[in-house]
């Protein structure tokens, strides 16, 4: 063994330490990913697709004969949300008309959010402990870049592209730990960040952080982004105050958040592109 | 001792054994988080080819899985298995030649130590910055070992059959 180490040892240390370092320069100067990083991804993406498509069908399968009554149950909070949210349209309809005739006579630009999506598929859910990512099927070839914010099918946040390649990119989703959001509590207006943690994150919850002294809290509150700073779009839904915690000093308190999407779900995205939003 | 071509066939095998243990995992375990934890495999395989194959394969192996999962998989840092599945195959080699003869014991012991290193490479990372506190750090890392060694029970039969092919 010792005689491994004088002859072998130091050559295997200094090949490692050439693919370690290799590996970070291409990842820190990179502007998408690296070409090995491309290789890989371009070669495992239709393995990785084809993977979820079996495993995927075998989900379905199990929950077809598993979730009879829960769906039962569902279907009927469902019918019951959707007559409440009816009315809740109607009258929105009503404020709508009149916001716009208010802002002609006071002479403001015309609201709008023009986004631009790109449809993907999920081709990969987080394969480990440490991260929670997600691997679609776009990349640069679509327009897809770095930053790029991820939305569910009904238009909820699920996280913002950290690297791309030729036909695939990676996803940071909302939980993961790197995450940090401006967001805004939906019904005081209270300005609050979102960020993941690692605790939280095998529970598929965030929180939000920098919580005002005076700030009421309750269960439910919607809580969305900011957009301010402009580089994620306003008003993208992140998820609802599950509970409000002291953090470890027992100074300050955080808001738990529960994402309205759920990660391991979700086989179908879209990518905003590009967006022009005037509030 | 093998030919070259008998060597190429050995770690073809291995590399098949290793992709096609990966893809039957990924079907059949997507989506299970006992304890709250998803399984993780790659330490496994690392350790038990470290065990089979000695301190030098073994490290080259450890090199060059570990290069790949990081240009595959997501990190705490660019080039976390690449460092911790090379300097965890060493240790492996040592404790497979000195202290444990190979076998299930041995693989056992030796995916230990690559989860333990592998994990504190992750902490460490996430401790300089900051992102999360040592507790947690180490409920995930018990969590995750105490879920994935189980594991072995499909993968060490598999690769021990397969070393022994080529053993003389």
């Amino acid at each position: 063994m010792r005689d491994f180490f004088a002859r072998h040892g130091v050559w295997i240390l200094c090949a490692t330490a050439v693919v370690a370092v290799t590996l970070s320069v291409l990842s820190y100067f990179s502007a998408t990913s690296s070409v090995f990083h491309d290789a890989v991804g371009v070669v495992s993406a239709p393995f990785r697709a084809a993977g979820e498509a079996v495993s995927g069908w075998f989900e379905d399968k199990r929950r077809y004969y598993e979730s009879y009554n829960d769906l039962m149950e569902e279907n009927q909070a469902l019918r019951e949300e959707v007559a409440a949210l009816r009315a809740d349209a109607r009258q929105a309809e009503k404020d709508r008309a009149e916001n716009a005739r208010l802002r002609e006579l006071l002479d403001l630009r015309a609201q709008r959010r023009d986004l631009v999506f790109e449809a993907a598929k999920v081709l990969e859910h987080s394969t480990g402990n440490w991260a929670s990512t997600l691997t679609l099927n776009c990349g640069t070839k679509h327009g897809v870049a770095e930053k790029n914010v991820v939305v569910s099918s009904e238009g909820y946040l699920v996280g913002i592209v950290t690297e791309v390649g030729t036909n695939w990119c990676t996803v940071r989703t909302i939980v993961d730990t790197e995450t940090e959001l401006g967001a805004v509590l939906f019904r005081t207006g209270d300005v609050v960040v979102a960020e993941g943690e690692l605790a939280l994150m095998g529970e598929n919850r965030l929180r939000a952080v920098y919580l005002p002294d005076d700030a009421t809290l309750l269960i439910g509150d919607y809580v969305l982004t900011s957009g301010l700073g402009g580089y994620y779009p306003s008003d993208l839904v992140i998820g609802t105050v599950e509970r409000v915690e002291a953090d470890d000093n027992g100074y300050a308190q955080y808001a738990v958040l529960r994402p309205m999407v759920s990660f391991d779900d979700l086989t179908e995205v879209f990518v905003i592109k590009e967006f022009d939003i005037v509030e | 001792m093998l030919t070259r071509q008998e060597m190429w066939i050995k770690w073809t095998l291995y590399t098949l054994a290793v992709l096609l243990l990966t893809l039957a995992f990924a079907l059949t375990l997507r989506g299970a988080r006992p304890l709250g934890v998803c399984f993780y495999l790659p330490p496994l395989f690392v350790g038990v080819v470290a065990s089979l194959e000695g301190a030098r394969a073994g490290a080259i192996f450890a090199l060059c899985y570990g290069a790949v999962c990081d240009l595959a998989l997501p990190g705490t840092l660019p080039c976390v298995h690449t460092l911790a599945f090379v300097l965890a195959a060493m240790a492996c080699a040592v404790v497979a030649q000195s202290l444990f003869q190979p076998g299930a014991i041995c693989s056992a012991v030796c995916t230990l130590i690559v989860f333990a290193v592998f994990d504190a490479f992750n902490m460490l990372a996430l401790a300089i910055a900051d992102r999360a506190p040592f507790v947690t750090m180490l409920s995930i890392t018990l969590r995750e070992t105490a879920v994935s060694l189980p594991l072995l029970v499909a993968v060490h039969p598999v690769l021990i059959r397969l070393h022994r092919r080529f053993v003389f």
